[in-house]
Order: C-alpha cells, then sequence, then structure tokens
C-alpha cells in the first residue's frame, strides 16, 4: 500500500500559502512600530504642551494612541478569530479582494503597536513634566 | 473530537478580543464631545457642582489612571450605574433586563437563515440551471441586497396596514398580562426574559401565538438576509464539492446520486458556510438594532441608540463590551463546531 500524502495543516480558503514569519521578524515588526509611536508621541505631545498645555495635550496624546491601540488589537484579534470565515466568503461569494488574513494580522499589529508607543509617550512625556 | 489545546487557544483569543473593544470604546468616548458629570447634574447645575461630580467620578485624574481603573472595573463586568436612561441603576442589571430581548430577535433571525437557506442552497445547487435554481439566486440576490430599513416598513404596510393579519409592534398582545400570577414551580417570570421561550415554559398557548405573531414579521426581516447570504455561499460551495475526485469516484462505484451528495458532499460544503454563520451573527445584533426601532421592541439596540444620544457613557461601554462578548462566543462556537467537520483545523 503506498504511504498516504502528509495532511495539510492550512485551511483551504483561497488565500496564498506562505511560510509564516520567525519570532523574531515579527518582534521586529511590532518593536519598529512601537518606537516609531513612541518618537511621534514623545514630539506630539511636547508640541502640544507648548500649544494647549500639558494636561490636555497628555490626554488627548494618550487617547489618539489608544485609539490606534484599540483598533489594531481588535483588528488583529478579529482576523485570526474571523479571518478564515471572511477569506471563504470572499471566495464564494466571488468577490476576491486579495484580502488575506496574515496581511490584515501584520498591518493590524504595526498599527497597534505603533498606537501603544503613543501611549507609552504621552504618559512618559506627562509624567516627566509633573502631570498626575 | 476537539482537542484541549485547540479549545485553550480559541478560549485565549477572546481577551485580546475584548481589551481591544474596551480600549477602542474608551478612547472613542473619552474623545467624543460633552461631559459625562455635566450630564448626571444636568444643565442648570453650577460650576461647583459639576466639579465636585468630575471629583467624586475621577474624571479630574490623568487619562491614563481612568484607562486603567475602566479595565480593572470592565474585567469584572462592572461598568458603573447608568448616567442618564436608566439613572442610578447599575448597568449590569439594565443588560439583564434587555438583552434577551434583542438575543431572542438575532437567534431566531439565525435560526430561520440557517434552516432556509441550507437546503434552498443544496436544492440550488443540485438542480443547477434549472428554474429552481434561477429563482433562488434571484431570490438570493434580491435578499442581500434589500436594506431592513425599506423591508421592515414594506412588511408592516403589506400585512399590518393592508391585510391585517400581523401586529404592527410590541412583544405580545396589550390585552396579555404577564403578572404576579405566572409563574413556573414557584418561580415568577420572566424565566429568561425571551417572551416566547416563557410563553412555552408556561404551557399559555395564547400568550405564545401572540408572541409568535409580534415576532414573525421582525424575524422575517432577518432571516430573509441571512437565508439569501447562506443560501448562495452553500450553492457556490455545494458545486465546488460536487466537482471533486472523491465524488466522482463514489459516484463511479454505483452510489446513487442523492447518497454520494448527501453523504460526502453536504458535510464538506458546510465548512465554509459554518465560519459565516459566526461572522454574521454581529451582523444580525447590528440589524437587531434597527429591526428593534422599526418594530416597537424595546431591546438592548434601541436602548444603546439613546444612550449613545443622551451621553451615558457607561450604558454605552457596558452593551458595546456585551455585544463584543456575544459575537467572540458564538464565533468560539462556530469553531468547534467547524473542527468537528474538518478535525485538520485543530491539528
Amino acid at each position: 500500500m503506498p504511504p498516504s500524502p502528509p495532511r495539510s495543516t492550512s485551511v483551504p480558503s483561497g488565500g496564498h500559502e506562505t511560510r509564516p514569519p520567525s519570532l523574531a521578524a515579527r518582534a521586529r515588526l511590532v518593536v519598529g512600530a512601537l518606537l516609531a509611536g513612541l518618537g511621534v508621541g514623545v514630539v506630539g505631545v511636547g508640541v502640544g504642551t507648548v500649544a494647549v498645555g500639558l494636561a490636555s495635550a497628555a490626554d488627548t496624546g494618550f487617547l489618539l494612541g489608544t485609539l490606534a491601540f484599540g483598533f489594531g488589537l481588535l483588528g488583529w484579534a478579529g482576523s485570526v478569530v474571523a479571518g478564515p470565515g471572511f477569506e471563504a466568503m470572499q471566495s464564494y461569494l466571488d468577490g476576491a479582494s486579495g484580502w488575506t488574513e496574515a496581511g490584515s494580522r501584520r498591518a493590524m499589529a504595526r498599527i497597534g503597536g505603533f498606537g501603544a508607543g503613543v501611549m507609552l509617550a504621552a504618559v512618559a512625556v506627562g509624567t516627566a513634566l509633573g502631570y498626575g | 473530537m476537539v482537542s484541549k489545546r485547540f479549545l485553550v487557544k480559541r478560549v485565549l483569543l477572546l481577551v485580546p478580543v475584548l481589551f481591544g473593544v474596551a480600549t477602542l470604546v474608551f478612547a472613542i468616548l473619552q474623545l467624543a464631545p460633552g461631559d459625562p458629570a455635566r450630564v448626571i447634574v444636568g444643565q442648570r447645575a453650577s460650576a461647583e457642582q459639576v466639579a465636585q461630580v468630575r471629583t467624586e467620578l475621577g474624571l479630574n485624574d490623568p487619562i491614563w489612571i481612568q484607562y486603567l481603573r475602566f479595565l480593572g472595573d470592565a474585567a469584572g463586568f462592572d461598568f458603573g450605574q447608568s448616567y442618564k436612561i436608566s439613572q442610578g441603576t447599575p448597568v449590569r442589571e439594565v443588560l439583564v433586563d434587555r438583552l434577551p430581548v434583542t438575543l431572542e430577535l438575532a437567534i431566531f433571525g439565525q435560526i430561520a437563515g440557517i434552516l432556509l437557506g441550507i437546503p434552498l442552497g443544496v436544492i440550488s445547487a443540485v438542480k443547477q440551471d434549472s428554474l429552481t435554481d434561477h429563482l433562488t439566486r434571484v431570490g438570493a440576490l434580491t435578499g442581500i441586497s434589500v436594506p431592513i430599513f425599506w423591508s421592515g416598513p414594506l412588511l408592516i404596510l403589506l400585512f399590518s396596514t393592508y391585510l391585517g393579519i400581523l401586529p404592527t409592534s410590541g412583544r405580545i398582545g396589550s390585552t396579555i398580562f404577564l403578572d404576579e400570577h405566572w409563574t413556573l414551580f414557584g418561580t415568577q417570570l420572566p424565566l429568561t426574559g425571551m417572551v416566547t421561550v416563557d410563553t412555552i415554559l408556561l404551557g399559555n398557548v395564547e400568550a405564545f401565538v401572540s408572541a409568535v405573531r409580534h415576532l414573525f414579521l421582525p424575524i422575517v426581516v432577518l432571516g430573509v438576509y441571512q437565508m439569501a447570504l447562506l443560501s448562495r455561499m452553500m450553492r457556490s460551495s455545494m458545486l465546488e464539492v460536487v466537482r471533486q475526485d472523491y465524488i466522482r469516484t463514489a459516484r463511479a462505484k454505483g452510489q446513487g446520486a442523492k447518497i454520494t451528495i448527501m453523504k460526502h458532499g453536504f458535510q464538506n460544503a458546510l465548512i465554509p458556510v459554518v465560519t459565516v454563520i459566526g461572522i454574521q451573527f454581529g451582523t444580525l445584533l447590528g440589524g437587531a438594532v434597527l429591526t428593534e426601532t422599526i418594530f416597537g421592541i424595546g431591546g438592548i439596540g434601541t436602548m444603546l441608540v439613546n444612550a449613545i444620544g443622551a451621553s451615558d457613557y457607561p450604558l454605552v461601554q457596558g452593551t458595546v463590551l456585551t455585544f463584543a462578548l456575544l459575537f467572540t462566543l458564538v464565533n468560539f462556537g462556530v469553531d468547534i463546531t467547524y473542527s468537528y467537520l474538518d478535525p485538520r483545523i485543530d491539528q
């Protein structure tokens, strides 16, 4: 009897089958976005402090970062939870747009990392300048 | 059998979803114009009164302190008290009171969509390019395209105003009262808050018929979209499956067409459809908001719209997080079903 072919563990969903990125590559993606968020946050809250005052600038900066972080986190988790379903729906309704779960996860990880960076920057700048 | 590792992985995924929703809702409400303290004390209150409430609520703390406090409370499912809509009532109590109404609509809408959509999709695929297939496809396309805000009033106009056979709004007839005499094994109603279920438990046929008559049109409005989408997906999926080699092999070995389709094809064709059922539950909850408004059903959707308008932040936060929790739990159930249908998923 011939040996049976190995079973694929990937879901047949119409997406491209690619090798998953390594842990280091994933960490680079998130940390890179986090550092970018930190930079933007420090500059933004700093400029905002001069323009509208420390409390207002720090609060607004933190909330904008939270918005990005929450969106990224929800998008990432949503992609994992419902991604295969979305891909299947697109495929079976003849509406394929090239959207993939993996691509969505990467994009959302970047947005979430950036948002977390802005949040940290707002807390750091606010605390350093004596707010709270 | 579903592996424990798969289950744990899926349960852990609920955490980032709920954390993300909580974070997003917090940020959006904080960035929205309006002062919660002013909402509580009213427009005519003095600046001192507003300042006092702000201090009591901790609104003068840095926003990150408020964020951590909110997350801590939300983790214990404590959203505080309603500012305006149900003034002073804990949000948890308001949700327990209103949620069954929306759930009843969404669940029955989903069941109607599944029970009609899947068989229609199978028939459409089996009788490909026949008159039945064309009619089903046109019906599905129409069902997907028609918005609730149009189909709802149209059905009211037809069945209630012109034909007069169904009620226009509400959950049960005004002459039927579920008062203190309505008890079951010593427990006072409502038991579940779902009027159809409660009336069945009571064994009161008149009340049950009245509840079904009131729910019929809202469920049709919600169910038609589900049915249309599921039948279209089921048809495409079934057509793809019946072209597979294993179906051809089964037919070549002499197995009948019907048995081949139902025994070998149906389960595999169901896989993509099941995943979409989970995603669509979110759409149903959203659709229930509009349906409740059109049919005058006082569910959580109507309350959410009012709470947003009144800047009742605790109620909005609690409701949105509850919706998110429901959505993720339904998708968790779908994942388990999915892994039963295709055991490769949890490997």
